[in-house]
Formats: structure tokens, sequence, C-alpha cells
């Protein structure tokens, strides 16, 4: 005996992250020097000389750059870090 | 990475020593006031306070040792790798900030980017001093940035 056709009931969903992502972000100051904040970057974050000199431009252009963006824990790692070098560096909630 | 050295006469380590004296004490409080520590949670703020005083206990400490190796005339400090050059580096910095913050707060951000230049004779004799103390602290950063990046 044949069994009846189901035909399966095939739906999908986005999965959305729910967990918010933060932005590390530098702010301007007036004592280091252009040259340090660059070394800095590099030396925190990972990226290159010239992805640091951008940002550190971007700081001292506009007042502050937003350095990194992802989970809570690696940002909040990133700005203590940051901070223990002396710069001006905060969390925030991205979006 | 070689050696690095920054050199400096006698009469500016001398200077320099006995104003790191009166300010490395104070660098640990600076430096917890300027940063936005996370306030949602207690435990992580109180780790990140502790981290930060500690850092510029260590920080004190490797200025003092170093000036006071600097002996001789001119007096050389001598950093042995990048490790010790980075960590110098940022004491610098360190010290600058406390500097800004405890001495001269009131000076206009604009005005001490451009530092070198503000030998003000109207200015208190204290605060005079500790400008140009601001000034060397930033040639020996500069010193050794050039330094790192040849």
């Amino acid at each position: 005996m044949a069994k009846p056709k189901i035909k399966p009931e095939i739906g999908t969903e986005k999965v959305v992250s729910v967990s918010p992502h933060w932005n590390v972000v530098v702010l301007n100051d007036p004592v280091n020097y252009q040259d340090y904040v660059v070394i800095v970057l590099t030396n925190v974050l990972g990226i290159s000389h010239t992805q640091a000199k951008k940002y550190m431009l971007i700081v001292h252009n506009e007042g502050r750059a937003i350095v990194w963006t992802g989970k809570l824990e690696r940002a909040e790692m990133f700005v203590l870090e940051l901070q223990q070098w002396h710069l001006s560096a905060q969390l925030e909630k991205n979006g | 990475m070689a050696e690095l050295r920054l050199t400096m006469t006698a009469e500016a380590r001398n200077v320099l020593t006995d104003l790191l004296r009166l300010i490395a004490p104070a660098a640990a409080r600076v430096s917890v006031n300027r940063a936005k520590i996370p306030d949602s949670d207690s435990e992580l703020a109180s780790f990140w306070t502790e981290s930060l005083s500690a850092q510029a206990g260590e920080e004190a400490r490797l200025l003092a040792a170093a000036f006071a190796n600097a002996k001789g005339d001119p007096a050389v400090i001598i950093l042995k790798n990048e490790a010790q050059s980075l960590a110098f580096l940022r004491a610098l910095s360190a010290v600058r900030f406390a500097l800004r913050e405890l001495v001269f707060s009131d000076i206009p951000d604009s005005q001490l980017e451009g530092a070198e230049d503000l030998d003000d004779e109207n200015l208190p004799n204290e605060k005079r001093h500790a400008l140009a103390c601001y000034s060397c602290f930033g040639l020996l950063q500069q010193s050794l940035i050039g330094q790192i990046d040849s």
C-alpha cells in the first residue's frame, strides 16, 4: 500500500544575532604625538601601519574614530589596553 | 631590534629625576580618573581600576630605575629590546598626562599641542618649570619613536 504523500512544510527564517556589537572609539587628546598613536594602534589592534595611520588622522581631524567593532568582551579588552597606553578610548554600543 | 639609547645632559637628567619623584605617586590616580571605565558591572569596573593602577605603578618604577641608572654626562638611558622601548614610551606618555592634569590643566588643549613654544614669562616659575620638563619628556618620546621607526 502506498503511503500517502505528505508535502513537508519547509520554511526559512532569518537568523539574527542577538548580541549587539560594540565600537571601540579613540578620542583626540592634546598630549600624545601622532606617531605614538600609530604605534599604539598597531600594537594593540594588530593592524597595519597604513591602517593605523588612517585611524590616527581621523582622530586628529574629526576628534574621534571607531577603530574596531565586535563582541563586547573583546571590545572591553581593547579599550582597557588602549587606556593602559594612555589613549583616550571608550566603549560604545553599535546601533 | 637593536638596543636604543636616549641621551641627555646630566643636568637635564637631575631635573627630570627630581620631577619624577614628585609626580609619579599621583600618576596612577590621573590614569584612573582619565579613563572612561564601564560602570554597568562593578566587578569589571574594579578589575579595570586595579589594572590601570597597577600599570601606572609599573611605569613609575620603570622611569625611576631608568633615570637612576643613567649615570655620567651625558647621561644615557639604554633600552635593550623592543618590549623595553615600548614600555618606556608608554611610561613617558603617562608622566606627560600627569603633568598636564596636575600642574597645568588650565592651559587649553589647543595651546598645549604647541607646548614647545609655550614658554610664557608671565606664568609662575613652578608652571614654567613643569612645562619645560613636559617638553623634555616629549623630546625623549620623539627620539625613541624615531629610533623605533627607523
